[in-house]
Order: C-alpha cells, then structure tokens, then sequence
C-alpha cells in the first residue's frame, strides 16, 4: 500500500501528509524544549504545516478536476500566515530577550512566575 | 413478700444518701480530720452492699437461674410519686431484674473496697496537704487544710446517684441521677481544685457531657411526644390502660411487622400470617392504642433511640465525647478507678442495655459503629501514652468501646458481661497504679521500671489485671475474667459479620485490637516493673503501699480471674445472672432493608461451640503477638522501641496527639466558644451599660457595633468564602502550573479528545470523511 | 513516476528529515539549521504546487527573515549552558504519548480525504494543463481586483451581494500592513535596554 502511494501520482494527499508531520514535530518541540527559541521554532513548523495545507488545497495541479477548493483564497491565506508569522518571530522573539534579561536564562521553566 | 425486695433495695440505696448528708453538715467534725466522715461513709457503702447482696440472694432463691431469656420477670413500682397528669407520672420508682441486681452488687462492692483503698491512698488528706503542683505567689508550694472528709462526702453522693440511676424504673428518674452522677464526677476530678489542670478537666469533663446530653433530652421529649410515658413499664393491673415504654414500643413494632407480613403474603407469597393481636381489649383501647403509636414511626423510634445513646455517648466515653475521659484522670485515683473506669463509665453501657427495647437494629448499628471506632482510636491513643494513667484511661474508652460494640451486634449479655469482669479487672488495675504513683510520687512510665522488687503485691496483682483485660487463658478449657467476656463480644461479633458481609470490618478492627490491647497492657507493666530501675531518686522512694491499699488490691484480683466463671456443676455465674433478664432490641432487622440489608444476629446462635471455638483461638492468637511484641520491646528490650519511633515520626505523633480531636474540638468549638464570650462580655460591658448610661451617644455607638458585626460577621462571611476559594485555587494550581509547555500538553489532549468525542459521538470525523 | 514526483519525495524527505532533526537534537544552533531546511524544503514544496510566489516569498520572510532573527535570539542569548538543553526521559515519554494519537488522527482524516478524492481520479481524466494561480493574480487580489471571479474563467458567476463579500483582498492587505508596523514598534518596544 505504501510502494503504491509512492508510485501513485502526487495528490493532495501526499503533501497533506507532509504537512502533518511538519505540524506534529512542531507540537512534540514545544512540549519537549526547554529552551524558549527552540520553542519558537516549534511554533514556526507548525505554521509551516498548515501553510503546506493551504497550499496543496490551492494547487490545481494535484486535482484530477483540474481546479482547487481553494485557488486563489488559499494562497493569500498562506501569504498572510507567513507575515503573521514574521510579525510573530520578531514579537516572540522580543519577549525571548526580555525574558532572558529578567531571568537570566532561556529556560522556560524557570518563569514559573506566572503560576497561581 | 414481694414488698421485701424494694425496701431491702431503697435501704441500700438510701444509705449513701445518709452518709453524705451526715458528712455534708458534720463532716469536718468527725474526729480527726475528719477520719469519722471516712468510717461513716465506708460502713454506709458496705452495708449497702450486704443489703443488695441480700437482696440478689433473696431474688435468686424466687427466681432460680438457668431459665432462658425474653420473657423476663421483672418487679416494678414506684415509691414515691412527684406528680400524675392523666397518664403522665413522675415518679421515683424502682424496676428491678437480675440484671438491677447484679450492677447494685457490683458497684457497692466495689465502691466499699475503693472505700477502704482510700484510706491508705488519701492519708495525707487528714492533715495540712503539701502540694507539689501548685506554686504559689511567693514561689512556694501549696499549704492548705485537708479534705479526707470532702472525699468521702462526695464518694457517699455518687454511691447514691449511681445507684439511683440502677434503679430507676423510668427515664426522667435516669436523668435525674445522669445528671447528679456527672456532678459527682465534677467534683471528684476538680477534687485538688487549686491545680489549673484539675479545675479545666473537671470543667471538660461537664462540658463534654452536656452536649451528650442535650440529646438525651431530645430523645427523652420524643418519647414523651411519642409514647405518652416515659416508665419503662407500668407496675400491676395499670399497665392494661397506661402501658410502659416497652409495651408501647412493642406494640408499634408488631403492628410495623404485621403490616409488613400483610403486604408480602399480599404479593403472592403467604408466609407465616402477622400473629393476630390478643383479643380483649376494647375497641377504644385499641383505637387508643393505634392512635398513639401511630406517631411512633420507624424512622422516629430509631432516631430517639440514638438521641438517648448520645447521653450514653457523652457519659461512656464513646468516639466524639471521648475526650474527657483521659483529662479527668486529673482526679485521686480512687476516684478514677470508682467512677472512670469501673462504674459511672458505664452507666452508659447500662443505660443501652436498659432502653434496648426500645432501640431499632437501625439504632443499633450505629452503636455498633460507635464503639468500633472508639475501640480503635482508644487503643492506638493508648500504645504511645507515657502516663501510666492515660493508658489506663485509653483502655477504659477501648473497652467501653467494646462493650458498646456487643451490645450493638445484638450481644445484650456480651456487652453487659463485658461491663462486668471490665469492672473488676480495671478498678484492680486503676488502684494498682494508685499505689504504683503513691509510690513513685509520678506518673511517668519512663521514669519507673524494675519496681517488683519493692512492691512485688501490686506487681502480681498488676500482672493479674492485665493478664484479665488481654483475655487470658487456655482456650476452650479455662481462662481469666476478660477471656470469657471477651470472647462473647468477638463471638457475637463475628456472628453479625457472617450476616452482614458489609459490616464485617467491624470484626476485624475488634479482634486486631484485642491483639493491640494486649501490646499496650503488657507494654506498661514491663516499663513499670521489669528490667532495671530507669530513674535512682524514684527507684530509691518506693515502698510497698499499705496494709488497706494492697487488701483492696487482692480482692479485686481474684474476682478479676473468678468473675467469668461458672461455678461447677451449676450454670451459676454472671452470664446466667444476666441470661434471666435478656431483652431482644424493638426490631431485629433494619428498616432501610433495600440500602443496606442489616440483621441483628440471635444472641444464642453465638454459643454455637464452632463459632466460639474459632474465635476463642483467633482472639487468643491476637493477644498473644501482641504481648509478644511487647516483650520483645519492653520485655527483653531485643528491639529499642525509640528506634520505630524516629522512623515513624509521623504516625507516633498523630497518635501521641490523639489523632488531633483535641485540638480540633479546641478549633472549631473552644475557641470560638470563648470569642462568642468575648463578644458577649464586650456586648454587657459596653452595650448594656452604656444603653443605661449615655442614651445620647446610642447612634454613635450602634453604629460601631455595626461596624464591628460588619468587620467580623460580615467580612468573616466574606472572608471564609474567600479563605474557600482561595483553597480551591491551591488545589487548582497544580493544573495552572505556569509552565508552558504544561500548558501546551493539555491543549493537544483537548484537541484529541473533541476529535474523539466528535467522531464517536456528533459523527463529524464521518462527515469529513464524506467529503 | 515522473519528475514531478521524483522532485516531491526529494523535497518532501529534506521537509522531513529537517523537522525532526529540530524535534531530536538537544543543540539549539543545530535546530535552527533543521529549521531552515525544513523550510526550504517546504519552498520548493511549494513551487511544485504551482504556487511559485508563494515559494519566493517563503524563502525570502522565513529563510531570509525568520531564520535570521532567529539566529540573533540565538546569539543574543547563547551561554554554553542554554546552546545545549537535554530533554529528560520522562519529558520524551509524554510527548510521544501526546503526539501519537495527534499524529494518527490526523493521518487517518488526511486519508479519508485522499480516498474520497481518488475515488474521483479513477472516473476522470487527470488534466495536467490545469491552470495554476500566478503571481499576477495575487497581487491584483491583493489590490482589489480579482479576474477570476470577476471575469467569465469558468466558475460559476454569483449573486452581487456575495461578489461584494468576495471581491479582492484589500482589506485584510491593509490589516496585514497596519499589524505589522505595530508589530516592529512592539517589538522594539519590548527589546529595548531598560533604563533604570
């Protein structure tokens, strides 16, 4: 079954896959990283994954109907996650710096501060 | 002839009364400090006793032992009526069985040789008493005049009330003397009333009880409410128009029953049909009859009951009163084995036995329970206790607790016979540590040890005592007293644990602690009297006691070993004394049948010889690793007992703090008791007065006070709510972690259980794959 | 298997093998390495679907713009002690716990879709010519103007009051401008050095 969806031609399904392992290695570096900049990163393959999502549902080329669900909404749609994403790297990040200024340390364990 | 009896009974119970008045007026006149009141008093109690011990013999020869229980014969009466409205009577009365009988032999008997007892142990009390404890403002001790006449005065009063309380043919008269034994009690703990300690026991002791006995006003209302009467039963031909407690409850219980018979042959399945009523009475007796018991619910007889067992609560010792008991060891000794440990105590268990009638299985379950767990904690207070009398009094509690636990599996002879050879074998014990503190001048286990030498009377008859209350014995062939009521209790017990699997822990916690029971006896006579003397100043000062002292002692040892028996080739003994007054409880199975299926088990089915044979063994092999434990730590010190105690810092505190109750109570009770006090001393001192004094400053004032209800009734509201959810939020910041990643973890666990969720139950992961 | 396939496993693989070196390594700098070849991976993934901006843009604001700024923060706060964070076993167990059913319920919907659609292949004739969405397009979309709808390509024409909702992208294009100039002011804001 696999030998046969590698042979198949390349559909939706192939890059959805894709997509899903991106997002879920994001989600498993933000439970296991300590360190808040790898956390960042974890962040940016799970937008990452959804990209990949939006795209694939915005190809027409991997549709044997010729047009996608998605066509040009899903574009601009990706377009706009990955400026939110810059927006949030460069916020994110400034809180990184902060945080480290206030506690010496990039671990985000020990701002437990917040805690009620 | 049959008028014999009661004069013979209000002779011995009369008596007392004479001594303390007597004492009362001429007391410190009687010879030299006041030695007479002691005489008086002493001779008053024993001829007490050989009145009542007439009276048995007299009853006896009329009423020969061996005959089987429930319909028991009984003479009552009154001797005086206070007052008659219609059908209610207060009256002063008496009711008299084997089992009257039996508690007036018993408590003159012993209250006659504490009698004497004290003449050794109070000595010091016929002159100017030293006292130790108390410091006066110039930094010496204590110098005041004697009391030994005070003593037995009060010794008179209680011998009385306790007596009245026997023989009291009805409720109000229980309560009356209840009462007048509590106190009794008061006086005798508070008896070196210059020692704070002494004065707040005593106070404690009269709290404690008051609350038990606020509800045995409420159930004596009820019964009053529900029955009309509160004589037990009604002497003569009267008892046909004005029947008594027992027959009342009687009747509303066979109704209950034939009712019940009724409807299930009714359903199609024709048991046994409900016994027709006795035909002749008339038909406005019965409408009478129905009338009144119609008010008599299940539900209403089972709650009076208990609200008449939390008296028996309060003055036993039972699991949330309990607490007095082991501070009114603040009293002379005599005073603790008399009233705390063989007599007044178990008034409690008395009154039980006495109301059984008129109590439920319902009722009775929760006795059981009561006792249970009172036998429990007791027990457990008792292992770390250092002072030789608090473990003493532990124990009294864990036997009561065992008593309480007879009774309420349904064992009426059990438990009463348990009250019996109790009372021997701890008064013995009680006047053994009198004479091992008249000794040692402290009451410190730790710093006694290796006293047999010196004493070796009271190290035997100890050693009697405690052999007695761990069951001692050969099974199946001969023991000591506490063998065979023990053994009854565990049997009955065991009994109700095979008809009732729910409650069958009960056994279990009863037979572990007999086992503890042994452990913490043993483990004090080996502190007191074995191995080497731990502290040379006391060692030094210790002597035997004298001469009345160690008599008492040795009476009371050999009833301690003989009590259980039968005497051969008759079945006389104490079990067939109280056999001949057996009462089987108001209903023998609990009314909330389709909840919890309870069933009060028959008291002769206990005799079953496989029954007894199997738990005579098991209790014996419980007292015996415990003794065993004991004497690997106490005895031949193979294991050091500090060492169990450092690794287990936290059980032996909980336990040495008495799981916390005090200090709950002193929490949620005590303190705020005395801040309501404050409030209302401040209320009297600046409301009262000044409304009197500056009428013109009252809306200043008031408005004060309102701002102090504000603060403190208002915000305390405010405040506790707060405090409440504050709580609530310690216990929810283990979710709100402030770790991020915590955070994270849960929201991918909530994703994946809505994908579940939707998918099993609202069908959305099918849509999708539907396209 | 033509090329277009042989190109998507390539890329797909590096996308792959990218993410999990971020996930496995306990190395920051290494992560941010697996990072941007998850990403261009990800950039090529997106050229062959057609959407050639879109893969511009990708490796320009997240290879050139993200990574970068990521690799400051690295060096802003790099002591020997932070470059390298072991995660702990246990950490490892609840994680793979967590990601598993994660994982599998995803794959299984991604599945379903797949299947409802090569149900769909098997009855039609696959069109390779298909006509992607270009460069041009979106930013017309982006300035207001969308010829797809607008124009007669084939979709179906549609009521005004829905035209009016669907036409262009202007909005959210401004939206998108404003949030970002905040974003630059917030972050100087935040990164700035405090001042007592």
């Amino acid at each position: 079954m696999i030998l046969a969806g590698i042979l198949s031609p390349i559909t939706v399904t192939h890059y959805l896959v894709v997509g899903i392992i991106l997002f879920v290695c994001g989600i498993v570096c933000l439970v296991v990283k300590r360190n808040i900049i790898a956390m960042l990163i974890g962040v940016e393959l799970i937008l990452n994954g959804a990209n990949i999502n939006l795209v694939a549902f915005s190809s027409p080329q991997l549709f044997a109907s010729g047009t996608a669900p998605l066509l040009l909404d899903g574009q601009v749609f990706a377009l706009f996650v990955m400026i939110l994403a810059a927006a949030e790297a460069a916020v994110a990040l400034a809180i990184a710096l902060q945080f480290y200024s206030r506690f010496g340390t990039v671990d985000v364990d020990q701002g437990g501060q917040l805690n009620g | 002839m049959e008028a014999i009896l009661p004069q013979l009974l209000l002779a011995a119970w009369l008596l007392p009364l004479l001594s303390f008045v007597v004492i009362l007026l001429a007391g410190a006149r009687m010879g030299e400090g006041g030695r007479g009141a002691g005489y008086l008093a002493t001779l008053a109690v024993g001829v007490s006793c050989v009145l009542s011990i007439i009276a048995l013999v007299w009853w006896l020869g009329h009423h020969p032992l061996g005959g089987h229980g429930g319909h028991s014969e009984v003479l009552t009466g009154d001797w005086y009526t206070l007052a008659q409205f219609e059908s209610l009577r207060f009256s002063v009365g008496y009711y008299v069985d084997s089992l009257t009988l039996g508690m007036f032999v018993m408590v003159t008997f012993i209250a006659f040789w504490i009698h004497v007892y004290s003449f050794g142990y109070m000595h010091e009390e016929l002159h100017d008493v030293h006292d130790p404890f108390v410091t006066g403002a110039d930094g010496r001790n204590l110098v005041r005049p004697g009391r030994f006449h005070r003593f037995y005065q009060y010794l008179s009063l209680f011998c009385f009330s306790m007596l009245g309380l026997v023989v009291a043919n009805n409720l109000f008269m229980v309560f009356a003397f209840w009462e007048l034994v509590g106190i009794c009690s008061y006086f005798l703990i508070g008896f070196y009333v210059e020692r704070p300690s002494a004065t707040l026991a005593s106070n404690k002791a009269f709290i404690v009880n008051r609350v038990g006995d606020f509800g045995m006003i409420i159930g004596l209302a009820t019964f009053l409410f529900a029955c009309g009467t509160l004589h037990y039963a009604m002497p003569g031909n009267a008892s046909e128009h004005h029947p008594g407690l027992f027959s009342i409850v009687k009747d509303a219980t066979n109704q209950l029953q034939d009712k019940n018979n009724a409807a299930s042959s009714h359903e199609g399945t024709p048991t046994n049909v409900g016994h027709e009523k006795a035909g002749g009475s008339s038909g406005l007796e019965t409408a009478n009859k129905i009338e009144r018991n119609r008010a008599l619910t299940p539900v209403l007889l089972t709650l009076a009951g208990l609200a008449l067992f939390c008296g028996c609560i309060g003055k036993s010792a039972q699991f949330p009163l309990h607490v007095w008991l082991p501070d009114a060891m603040e009293g002379p000794t005599p005073v603790s084995a008399l009233i705390h440990a063989a007599t007044m105590v178990a008034a409690g268990v008395y009154l039980v036995a006495r109301i059984y009638p008129l109590l439920t299985a319902d009722a009775l379950l929760v006795v059981a329970l009561v006792g249970t767990i009172t036998l429990f904690l007791a027990a457990t207070m008792a292992v770390v206790a250092t002072d030789i009398k608090r473990v003493l009094a532990y124990s009294t509690i864990s036997q009561l607790g065992y008593m309480m636990l007879g009774l309420g599996v349904g064992g009426w002879v059990a438990g009463l016979f348990h009250l019996f050879t109790h009372a021997f074998f701890k008064a013995l014990l009680f006047l053994g540590s009198g004479s091992v503190i008249h000794a040692c001048g402290t009451n410190e286990m730790p710093a006694m040890g290796g006293l047999w030498r010196k004493m070796p009377w009271t190290a035997a008859t100890m050693l009697v005592g405690c052999l007695a209350i761990s069951g001692a014995g050969i099974p199946l062939v001969i023991g000591l007293s506490g063998y065979y009521s023990k053994d009854a209790i565990l049997a009955q017990t065991f009994l109700f644990h095979r008809m009732n699997p729910l409650f069958g822990w009960m056994f279990y916690v009863a037979l572990g602690v007999a086992g503890v029971t042994a452990f913490y006896m043993f483990r004090l006579w080996f502190l007191v009297f074995w191995g080497k003397p731990r502290d040379e100043h006391v060692a030094h000062h210790a002597h035997e006691s004298p001469r009345t002292m160690v008599a008492a002692l040795v009476v009371l040892a050999v009833l301690s070993v003989v009590s259980g028996w039968t005497v051969p080739g008759t079945s006389w003994g104490i079990t067939s004394l109280l056999e001949q007054s057996r009462v089987t409880p108001a209903t023998e199975t609990g009314t909330l049948q389709s909840a919890v299926a309870l069933r009060i088990p028959d008291e002769h089915a206990s005799h079953e010889h496989t029954i007894h044979a199997w738990v005579s063994g098991l209790a014996f092999l419980a007292a015996l690793i415990g003794f065993g434990i004991a004497a690997v730590f106490y005895g031949i010190r193979w294991l050091d007992p500090e060492d169990v105690r450092q690794r287990f810092r936290g059980v032996w505190e909980l336990l040495a703090q008495r799981w916390y109750i005090d200090q709950i109570y002193d929490a949620v009770f005590v303190r705020n008791a005395l801040r309501l006090a404050a409030v209302a001393a401040w209320i009297d001192r600046n409301i009262i007065d000044w409304l009197a004094d500056h009428a013109a400053l009252s809306v200043r004032r008031l408005s004060q006070w309102d701002d102090w209800i504000d603060r403190i009734f208002v915000d305390g509201a405010v405040n506790a709510l707060a405090a409440g959810i504050y709580d609530m939020g310690i216990r929810l910041r283990r979710w709100q972690a402030g770790k991020i990643r915590v955070y994270i973890m849960w929201i991918v666990i909530g994703i994946v259980a809505l994908f579940i969720i939707g998918t099993i139950y609202l069908g959305i992961g099918a849509n999708i794959s539907r396209g | 298997m033509d090329a277009t396939a042989i190109f998507f496993w390539l890329l797909a693989a590096l996308a792959v093998a990218g993410a999990l070196l971020v996930v496995i390594t306990p190395h920051i700098v290494h992560a941010a390495v697996g990072l941007i070849l998850a990403l261009s991976a990800v950039a090529g993934l997106f050229f062959l679907a057609g959407a050639e901006f879109l893969g511009a843009m990708q490796i320009m604001i997240y290879v050139g713009g993200t990574v970068v700024l990521l690799a400051f923060g690295v060096m802003l706060t790099a002591r020997l002690t932070f470059v390298r964070m072991r995660t702990t076993a246990d950490q490892w167990v609840i994680a793979v716990l967590l990601a598993a059913p994660l994982a599998i319920i995803l794959l299984q919907s991604a599945w379903a879709y797949g299947h409802l659609r090569s149900a769909q292949v098997s009855s039609e004739t696959r069109s390779m010519e298909a006509e992607a969405v270009s460069a041009t397009d979106l930013g017309l979309a982006l300035v207001g103007v969308r010829p797809q709808v607008d124009g007669a390509s084939g979709l179906d024409p549609r009521s005004a009051s829905n035209r009016a909702t669907m036409d262009g992208y202007i909005l959210p294009f401004e939206l998108v401008s404003v949030h970002l100039l905040v974003v630059m002011i917030g972050a100087a804001y935040l990164a700035r050095r405090r001042t007592e």
